[in-house]
């Protein structure tokens, strides 16, 4: 009960109170009053902390003062006006800041921030700022990434030299990760086929290289696992007593 | 057989440039595409000379000259664009060696002949690299010959020394390469380089006789006779030094090692067990065909489908075949140079296999249509980009290898878009026999033979001395010319020359 509008006021258990506990009852009523309302003065605030009988006539008292309408409700019904009472407080405190709150701007907050609060911090960044883009710029200069004019893509592609070739990996032992490639003059090599167009052949011919380094991924791959599967099955024997030379 | 003068023959034949010859319809009977031939000047006196001797009058038995035989293949059912002789054709079962001919798959007349791929199924070459050069191995070169010979079996009757049992071989029937992988026996970018990753998905042992079994169990990782070899090869000259860089040879004088061989009596057996059925029923159907050892049966009957899954079988056999002996030959030469083959870079360039009927996609008349591409004595020659070809071999095209005569030298091409266009990626497979082999025997000496090799400062190690002659060069067409006519059509490029320092001979 009352768990949206304790949890709004920051109630230290607002997903537990029980309305049928009479202790937790007079401990929240003292509570809104210690931090919220502050009707009476601290030294005045002693018939709330009551515990015998008399806390319920001091009870009645308070609601009075605080001209509650609510007369002959029951306790749910008081104490619901009093929390509304207190939120109300609340808010006339810092009205700026919770008059932006509509329902237009509450869905696109929804869509732009994750509902998990991130301990990552790269989650926090503007990746749109321009000191962003020129540090993606700088980075890429130090790399020799020739930058795109799409800064992410840039990124991208930063982020894929750093894994391939700065990983502890590839700077322990640079000769087993860095292919040394051989050139190719690829911009002579045969197409196979013409679009009629120089600039179409050309991003044509790249494509064809990037599906050949796709390929050969693919390729290494499957040799890795018949390797790995021949290290269990492999067993080549010769018996050179079964060789005869024929005629 | 049409009885023509040979003036009469010759109006059938039409230049169509400097390199090829057109055969029009009606130089055979009932020819459903045109025939055509490549030749340089060399070997078109050779392929006319040939036509003339068997229009003389009482010229009976014996084979048919290559170009009846390429027109009778073009009269066969299904047949699509044109029969195609390649520069290195001679008179073969059936078939011309050197012949290369598609089916359409989706025509129920189609057919599939066992005279189209030959009866050594799977027949090829494969190329083994090693970073030595010439002069690491001038001085041990026949200490390495004795060592390769030691290891691989030749010879008619050779048994091998890889232990199989009858279970071993059904398995590798149906593996292929993946058996010798599973087993140890080559490593996995051997399989990478290899034609159809050395493993034809469609074989079926048990459309194999026992009979063919029989004969094939002792005989894997052997050599085999006739004009197989195993040979220690140095690169002579490199015509396109990046294709040839992507092939890991970069130098002149970097040694390498061919091996040329097959499916042993296995291929030979699931080759003749179908013709027995063919005969059945090329009756029962009412196939006609020019030739009667040009049987054959619809692909779809079941005598052709049994052939296709035995024959990829015998295709597997010889993919294992070959994967055995470069095990071997990577052990000779590890213990001659105390070194793992690893260490020596013993890497398979490829492996290509010219006795074979294989379905493809290809372009006809600007339709993609599925073929059954029958290539005897005729090898695939793909163009850059095609994605049946290694990832490594994207930019080049696909390495043809071109295994030479015994002394003389082996060349390593490429594949073009043109030979795509024209030929169905296909192009010759070797020098291409000139004499018959009883014709070598009478016309020349072994000692002779021997003699003129150790001049050339050849090793040689030979089971038989007697067959020495028949695969004398002399026997054979020049392969350069065969090579240089291929590059001049423009259907595969020159890349590599290899010349042997060493030869093992069945």
């Amino acid at each position: 009960m009352f768990k949206r509008k304790l949890a709004a006021l920051d109630h230290h258990a607002p997903d537990s109170f029980n309305i049928n506990d009479e202790r937790e009852i007079r401990n929240l009523v003292l509570w809104l009053e210690n931090q919220k309302i502050r009707r009476y003065k601290i030294e005045d605030r002693a018939p709330l902390q009551a515990t015998g009988p008399e806390w319920n006539a001091n009870f009645e008292k308070y609601c009075k003062d605080l001209a509650s309408p609510i007369a002959d409700g029951s306790m749910a019904e008081k104490l619901e006006w009093l929390i509304g009472y207190a939120v109300s407080l609340e808010y006339s405190d810092d009205a700026d800041k919770y008059k932006g709150q509509t329902a237009e701007n509450v869905s696109k907050i929804v869509v732009n921030v994750p509902k998990v609060e991130s301990s990552n911090p790269l989650d926090n960044m503007d990746f749109e700022s321009p000191d962003f883009k020129k540090g993606i710029l700088a980075l890429a200069q130090i790399l020799d990434v020739t930058p795109h004019p799409d800064h992410l893509v840039t990124l991208k592609a930063v982020s894929k030299v750093v894994r391939e070739r700065l990983s502890q990996e590839a700077l322990d032992k640079p000769n087993n990760i860095i292919v040394k490639g051989k050139p190719f003059p690829f911009q002579e090599a045969d197409l196979g086929f013409d679009m009629g167009d120089y600039v179409l052949n050309q991003a044509a011919k790249i494509l064809r290289l990037l599906y050949i380094h796709d390929l050969r991924d693919l390729q290494t791959g499957i040799n890795e696992t018949i390797v790995a599967v021949q290290s269990i099955t492999a067993d080549p024997k010769t018996d050179t007593k079964l060789g005869q030379v024929g005629r | 057989m049409v009885v023509r003068d040979y003036n009469d023959e010759l109006k059938y034949l039409e230049r169509i440039d400097a390199n090829s010859w057109r055969i029009k319809k009606g130089f055979q009977p009932n020819m459903n595409v045109e025939g055509v031939f490549y030749v340089n000047s060399a070997l078109e006196k050779l392929m006319f000379d040939e036509l003339r001797n068997a229009c003389r009058p009482g010229m009976v038995g014996g084979f048919l000259p290559g170009m009846k035989q390429i027109a009778n293949v073009a009269a066969l059912p299904g047949i699509v664009h044109r029969s195609i002789g390649l520069p290195d054709v001679h008179s073969g079962y059936g078939f011309a060696i050197g012949n290369m001919a598609a089916f359409d798959m989706s025509d129920p007349n189609s057919i599939v002949s066992p005279g189209g791929v030959g009866f050594d199924i799977n027949c090829g070459v494969r190329l083994l690299r090693t970073n030595l050069f010439e002069k690491d191995v001038q001085p041990v070169k026949e200490q390495l010959a004795q060592s390769m010979f030691d290891h691989i079996p030749v010879g008619v009757g050779s048994k091998g020394i890889i232990p199989m049992t009858a279970h071993n071989l059904e398995e590798a029937l149906e593996m292929g390469m993946d058996w010798s992988l599973r087993e140890g026996y080559i490593w996995a970018e051997d399989k990478e380089h290899c034609e159809e990753y050395g493993r034809m998905l469609n074989a079926d042992p048990s459309k194999v006789s026992l009979r063919a079994k029989k004969r094939g169990l002792p005989q894997l990782g052997t050599l085999g006779a006739g004009n197989h070899y195993a040979e220690i090869q140095v690169v002579d000259e490199i015509y396109d030094k990046w294709a040839a860089s992507k092939m890991g040879i970069e130098e002149k004088g970097q040694v390498c090692v061919m091996i040329h061989s097959g499916s042993r009596g296995f291929g030979h057996q699931v080759a003749t067990d179908a013709l027995v059925q063919m005969e059945k029923a090329m009756k029962r159907d009412k196939i006609e065909t020019n030739d009667r050892q040009l049987a054959c049966a619809r692909i779809n009957s079941q005598e052709g489908q049994d052939y296709l899954k035995a024959m990829a079988a015998a295709a597997n056999f010889a993919w294992v075949n070959r994967s055995s002996m470069t095990f071997l030959s990577r052990q000779a030469f590890a213990k001659q140079f105390h070194m793992t083959p690893d260490d020596l870079d013993m890497h398979v360039i490829y492996d290509v296999s010219h006795n074979i009927a294989k379905i493809e996609e290809h372009v006809v008349d600007g339709k993609q249509k599925t073929l059954l591409v029958h290539r005897k004595g005729s090898t695939r020659a793909f163009p850059p980009h095609h994605p049946l070809i290694p990832v490594d071999y994207q930019l080049t095209g696909q390495p043809v290898l071109i295994g030479g005569t015994m002394g003389t030298c082996s060349y390593v091409l490429t594949g073009t878009e043109q030979g795509m266009q024209e030929t169905f990626g296909s192009t010759c497979h070797g020098a291409g026999r000139a004499l018959s082999r009883a014709k070598s025997r009478r016309n020349l000496e072994y000692t002779d033979v021997l003699k003129k090799l150790e001049q050339q400062g050849i090793s040689i190690r030979v089971a038989s001395l007697k067959l020495v002659m028949e695969e004398a060069p002399e026997s054979y067409k020049n392969v350069t010319d065969v090579v240089d006519t291929c590059h001049a059509a423009g259907i595969s490029k020159k890349c590599i020359k290899l010349r042997p320092i060493a030869v093992i001979k069945g």
